[in-house]
């Protein structure tokens, strides 16, 4: 295996290393926007203010930590499915570097000028085709890998990361060009808008992970997937289905009637494939112990908590995107709290899950510090339940008790966070010395 | 290998990911190449869930239909609210086209009183409005008569008529006035063009809050035609 692993060193240390950094600075910018929520807050100083706060954290979130760390997880684990030996490393070295400099440059723009009027697109508009280039640099490398895989056979698992890889080009391309350099009329703009932060969502991020969660759940539980031969189905019908739910977003608002009733029906729909991927993947875990050996596995026990949220938050959208249900709840705190379902405690534990994996086989080395990572996971856990109770709670309007708890859980979670980049920066590094001395176990 | 003896490892993944008794990645890959060829996991005989899961797709694909077409108002780009009346959603501005039948209707319930269903008014009191040169030719004397009302003798065809007509207008709406003016000038042998809403709002705008008209007024403003 080291022969794949080895050359795949240089860009993944950079790649994940750069992601822990980006997720530990979004964590401290969050912590900052929830105490600016906090009664007596941190002052009126422009910089903080919390929507700049906020912004900066998402966009952080987002593509600095997500960006990057899939960047490195796609790569290394299409790598091992499609047994491909990467030799243009560089390239995805560059295409990161690039990455994280634009980021820099975005983030620093949103906090000194504030965020512009489309979240997850509120940057300079100059720093658009660089992050689309770094992109099909840095993370394009899952569909050469499945290309190149030697032999016929493939894996769910291929599918989702290559579809993602894709979606997630097209729809920033595509949302750029209609949103910022040759901006549409102003209907149009919204729409695009949604579709495309949707798309990084469900699609890129999303996609990703339930990607992740075929690997490692078929791989620690040692046995094929329940009802396999459905997951086709669950993979089109999700690529297919994933963008439409996006003009749900917009009900209410002065677009025409049909594209907020596909909307609805886009979320609606996703129902198929939520149910085709609980059959194939939590079907697996309810088997024979599944639950509790997927706890007892360092990996699956970030994953299986991630899939769990991910499919649940499909489901609340689904729930949500009804007319009535809407109109309550549209404009209060019930979306961020879905947002933290699927980015945080969906994506961002399979993100986990698989990096307690990949990090010591393409290091070498091995995760040092146990109680490290039982930190990262009560913290994270703890934090992630936090904040998404809070948020809900506060549905009806905000309160400075369930502020109190959003920031309590955001200090949490870094503190979780801290622990896992200083552990997964010792990994990185500490393993170094010399990959090949540990013999390999698959 | 049961879970008791995996404890003491539990948190420290070694080195090669999830150990030796997880899949290797090839063997991941092959298994479940074959499952997806085959369709059917071998030794698991009939299964129902590939037919529930086509139902299932039915279904939603039913109601998927059925919800958009049912909530997206023809699919009108000018269509944005649901709970919006129906007319002003989804054919934009109404467009006016003057119609005798409503006109009739409107004829009988506001004028036949004194101008007879048969048009034909009563001798001394109501003209007739049948035959007559004064509802045909220039349309904005019918619009004004009806609007604020006429008192005074006039002669139609030899016979003197004293009348003293309110203005039953004020009442009416202008396409209501339109479609009036339409009938009239087209029943009982009249043949004039159908006048349309807009005409009767420039007039009523222009009449302002004037009183009746005298006969020689509305004939000094709009003679009669031959």
């Amino acid at each position: 295996m080291s022969r794949i692993d080895a050359p795949l060193r240089v860009p993944f240390t950079l790649l994940f290393g750069s992601a822990a950094l980006w997720l530990t600075l979004a964590s401290v910018f969050s912590l900052l926007a929830k105490v600016q929520l906090l009664p007596s807050g941190l002052g009126a100083c422009e910089w903080f203010a919390h929507g700049r706060l906020e912004a900066a954290a998402r966009n952080a979130f987002v593509y600095g930590w997500a960006g990057n760390a899939l960047f490195a997880l796609n790569l290394w684990l299409l790598s091992q499915l499609g047994r491909f030996e990467i030799r243009n490393g560089w390239m995805a070295a560059i295409g990161g570097l690039f990455w994280n400099l634009a980021l820099t440059w975005c983030t620093v723009s949103v906090i000194v000028h504030g965020p512009g009027a489309y979240a997850l697109l509120d940057f300079p508009a100059g720093a658009g085709p660089v992050l689309a280039v770094s992109f099909a640099l840095a993370g394009l490398w899952p569909v050469v890998a499945y290309a190149k895989r030697p032999t016929g056979h493939n894996f769910a698992a291929q599918w989702f990361v290559v579809g993602a890889s894709v979606a997630f080009l097209l729809a920033f391309v595509l949302a750029q060009v209609t949103v910022v350099w040759a901006p549409a009329s102003g209907v149009v703009q919204a729409v695009a808008h949604s579709w495309y932060v949707r798309s990084v969502e469900l699609l890129w991020l999303g996609g990703s992970a339930l990607g992740f969660g075929y690997y490692f759940v078929s791989k620690v539980l040692a046995r094929p997937l329940h009802a396999y031969y459905l997951a086709s189905v669950a993979f089109w019908t999700y690529f297919l289905f994933a963008g439409w739910t996006a003009p749900a977003a917009l009900i209410g608002s002065p677009v025409p009637l049909w594209v907020q009733s596909a909307g609805v029906v886009g979320c609606v729909m996703m129902l198929v494939p939520v149910l085709l991927i609980g059959l194939n993947l939590l079907g697996a875990l309810s088997k024979e112990g599944g639950w509790s050996r997927a706890w007892n596995s360092t990996s699956l026990r970030f994953i299986s908590l991630g899939l769990t949220s991910i499919l649940a938050s499909i489901v609340l959208a689904a729930w949500s995107s009804d007319r009535a249900v809407n109109a309550a709840l549209r404009f209060t705190s019930f979306s961020e709290g879905q947002g933290v379902l699927l980015l945080y405690a969906g994506v961002t534990m399979c993100v986990f899950g698989a990096s307690y994996a990949a990090l010591p086989r393409v290091s070498g080395g091995r995760w040092p510090s146990a109680a490290a990572i039982h930190t990262h996971f009560w913290a994270s856990l703890l934090g992630a339940v936090g904040t998404v109770v809070s948020a809900f709670a506060q549905v009806g309007g905000r309160s400075p008790d369930w502020a109190f708890v959003a920031a309590g859980s955001s200090a949490l979670l870094l503190l979780g966070h801290l622990a896992f980049a200083s552990n997964a920066f010792a990994t990185l590094i500490g393993g170094g010395e010399s990959p090949q001395s540990h013999p390999a176990h698959d | 290998m049961n879970d008791r003896n995996r404890h003491s490892d539990r948190n420290r993944p070694r080195q090669g990911g999830p150990g030796p008794e997880g899949f290797s990645d090839g063997r991941l890959v092959e298994v479940h190449s074959h499952i997806a060829r085959d369709k059917q996991e071998p030794a698991q005989g009939f299964s129902m869930t590939p037919i529930f899961v086509v139902f299932l797709f039915c279904a939603f694909g039913f109601w998927a239909g059925l919800y958009l077409t049912r909530n997206s108002r023809g699919f009108s780009a000018s269509a944005f609210d649901l709970d919006a009346p129906v007319a002003s959603a989804s054919v934009g501005p109404a467009v006016f086209e003057p119609d005798a039948a409503k006109g009739e209707k409107l004829y009988l319930a506001n004028c036949a009183a004194c101008h007879q269903p048969t048009g034909m008014g009563l001798p001394g009191a109501f003209p007739p409005l049948a035959n007559s040169p004064w509802v045909a030719g220039d349309e904005k004397r019918i619009i004004k008569i009806i609007l604020v009302g006429m008192a005074g003798e006039v002669e139609i065809a030899g016979a003197k008529y004293n009348g003293n007509m309110p203005n039953v207008g004020a009442a009416l709406k202008d396409a209501q006035i339109a479609h009036i003016a339409t009938y009239v000038r087209s029943a009982w042998g009249n043949a004039a063009e159908p006048v349309m809403d807009v005409s009767v709002a420039e007039v009523r705008k222009a009449l302002g809050s004037r009183g009746q008209y005298s006969p020689k007024e509305i004939l000094e403003a709009h003679p009669l035609g031959k």
